[in-house]
């Protein structure tokens, strides 16, 4: 995942629920019924609640934009999923639910806490976000910034997730011990 | 400049001298951790399988099913197979298993047991309800999606929380229970009041509160937008650990100087019954201003009124007496110790001779998984949420009380003052 992103903001109000406006609890008991939850499965339903085409309507690499307490309620991972699945790059807001922030760096998905976000982006603004440096640029001129994630967070989100960064190393390790073990040429 | 208990911990845990809220750390911890099946395959666990490694350390990996109950919905048969075939590859030793029968709800059994130690993290990867451990003085906290990489490494990333202190002072008055304090805590807070938060709860209403009190409080956190919530150990405490396990702990204390984003102060003499109405969490009302809605379902239970002191509170209520003949009450007690000292004291009989259902210790009705609602039914509800489709079809209505509001609408098949009863 690059570490500047560009994209359109989506702007939202209110408190979202991550088993109400972000993706309906009940949705996504139905959805388990037929198979295992995809990220693509649950973006085709993202904030349908609060807007129904709102998946319809969004570009890959969008951000969403909303206010405090983001991803409120139960440690329920479908809702970053969710985001994700719908396209969007990253979340930028005033403050995060503790386990959707935690939930949505471990799926690859930035969740930025950027007090005075939801005053100085409007619904439609260009914004290019710099997660090393810690910025956020509304191409209409108005420069937000936030401490950048250290090293260690950022390399999770670098390699798309936790499981990609885990497996990324149980390979290294695993190709290092074959060679270690083939004969040297002499 | 002082610490909180939370900041306290979280420096031992990460091995920083301390830590600054805001700031990310990597943490580990002595304590073992509970997966359970309805969610350890959600969570990863099977990935650990897929890629043919194995778990940090089997010993400390405890599996407790603790929400399916006899269901014979949601998977649970599958589930089940799935988790056992999981522990054999993994190794987990037998005595780390704790099958239907032998068990309760998951946060519940982790405190019977002592699993949380005063002065360390404790993880799951259950639910975000962990929060019950802090009353032991432990930062306890769910592991969600991480759950499956905690148990390859013995390691998760955490950001520091602020700390929001809450004094709570006063005697609450009969037909009121600690549930009422986090509710009423709730309601004054709003659900972002405390995002991302510590909730550290004390006072002198604290003080004097047993523990079951202090773990229902505990359970309730993440309504406000807190984290977790924590107490600092005590002579009571102490007692408890020591009395349920051998293992070597050291608590951990707030100072005297910490610093807390905010300090708000509750007096409870004059609480009332609270209860949550659907569709939203965080809309807290007195019982009085429901009384009167009619209802047709009720349960007991979930692991923030299923101990002990609960089970007594609605026999209180409901002993020699019958539920009205349109009412389904449900009373799950929390887990087998719990449900053999309430046969012990004759609660279970009460229950059952006042028509109640009686299941064996799980979360059960609380997520819909035992005695569902259908259209058009309307639950009056100890469980933790009350969104719709939580408890079944989308189109039943949920209320939230406490357990004696419960048993006393169960009884006249409405919402009613339970103190009328007491």
């Amino acid at each position: 995942m690059p570490r500047r992103l560009r994209g359109k903001a989506w702007v939202f109000r209110g408190i979202l629920d991550v088993d109400w406006e972000i993706c309906p609890y009940s949705l996504v008991r139905d959805l388990k019924r037929k198979g295992p939850l995809t990220y693509e499965g649950l973006g085709r339903y993202c904030m349908t609640n609060v807007d129904p085409v709102f998946p319809q309507k969004v570009q890959k690499g969008d951000f969403i934009v909303a206010e405090e307490n983001m991803g409120y309620g139960h440690d329920h991972d479908h809702a970053c999923m969710s985001i994700r699945g719908a396209g969007v790059g990253a979340v930028l807001c005033e403050s995060a639910a503790p386990y959707f922030l935690r939930n949505s760096i471990d799926h690859g998905l930035p969740v930025l806490e950027i007090p005075g976000i939801s005053a100085t982006v409007r619904q439609g603004d260009e914004l290019e976000v710099d997660l090393e440096q810690g910025t956020v640029t509304n191409l209409t001129g108005a420069v937000l910034t936030f401490s950048p994630f250290p090293d260690f967070i950022l390399e999770i989100l670098d390699a798309g997730g936790l499981y990609p960064l885990h497996k990324q190393r149980l390979d290294a390790a695993r190709d290092r011990h074959a060679r270690n073990r083939r004969p040297t040429t002499a | 400049m002082g610490k909180t208990i939370a900041e306290k911990i979280l420096a031992r845990a990460s091995g920083h001298r301390d830590v600054v809220p805001g700031t990310y750390v990597e943490v580990t911890t002595p304590c073992p951790t509970v997966i359970a099946p309805h969610s350890a395959m959600d969570k990863g666990a099977g990935l650990i399988q897929e890629w043919g490694t194995t778990v940090f350390d089997p010993t400390r990996i405890k599996i407790v099913d603790g929400h399916y109950g006899a269901t014979a919905s949601h998977d649970a048969a599958e589930n089940r197979r799935v988790m056992r075939e999981w522990t054999h590859v993994m190794k987990i030793p037998a005595e780390n298993i704790y099958d239907l029968g032998r068990q309760g709800i998951e946060n519940m059994v982790a405190v019977e047991h002592c699993w949380p130690l005063p002065g360390e993290c404790y993880f799951q990867g259950v639910n975000g309800h962990i929060s019950t451990a802090g009353a032991l003085g432990a930062f306890a906290s769910a592991l969600s999606y991480a759950t499956a990489a905690y148990l390859l490494t013995g390691k998760t990333w955490v950001k520091v929380p602020r700390s929001l202190k809450i004094i709570v002072r006063g005697e609450l008055p009969a037909g009121t229970c600690p549930r009422d304090v986090s509710e009423h805590v709730l309601g004054l807070l709003g659900p972002s009041g405390a995002v991302g938060m510590m909730l550290e709860w004390t006072g002198p209403y604290i003080d004097r509160l047993d523990m079951d009190g202090r773990f229902s409080i505990c359970s309730q956190a993440l309504f406000t937008g807190a984290w977790t919530a924590i107490m600092n150990p005590d002579a009571k405490t102490i007692e408890y650990v020591k009395a349920h396990t051998t293992a070597p702990f050291e608590p951990l204390k707030s100072d005297p100087d910490a610093e807390y984003a905010r300090v708000v102060d509750v007096d409870v003499s004059h609480l009332e019954p609270q209860m949550v109405p659907p569709p939203k969490r965080h809309v807290v009302r007195s019982v009085r201003e429901l009384e009167g809605v009619p209802i047709n379902r009720g349960f007991i239970g979930s692991d923030a009124n299923a101990w002990i002191s609960d089970l007594r509170l609605a026999a209180r209520i409901l002993r020699g007496r019958k539920i009205s003949r349109d009412v389904i009450l449900n009373v799950t007690p929390g887990t087998v110790t719990i449900l053999k000292q309430a046969l012990d004291e004759g609660l279970i009989r009460a229950f059952v001779d006042a028509e109640c259902v009686v299941p064996t210790p799980n979360e059960g009705m609380e997520w819909g998984a035992n005695t569902p609602l259908a259209r058009g039914d309307v639950c009056i509800a100890t469980g933790q949420t009350n969104y719709p489709g939580r408890m079944g079809s989308n189109d039943a209505e949920i209320y939230l009380a406490n357990p004696a509001t419960v048993a006393a609408s169960c009884l006249e098949g409405k919402i009613v003052d339970p103190r009328k009863y007491l």
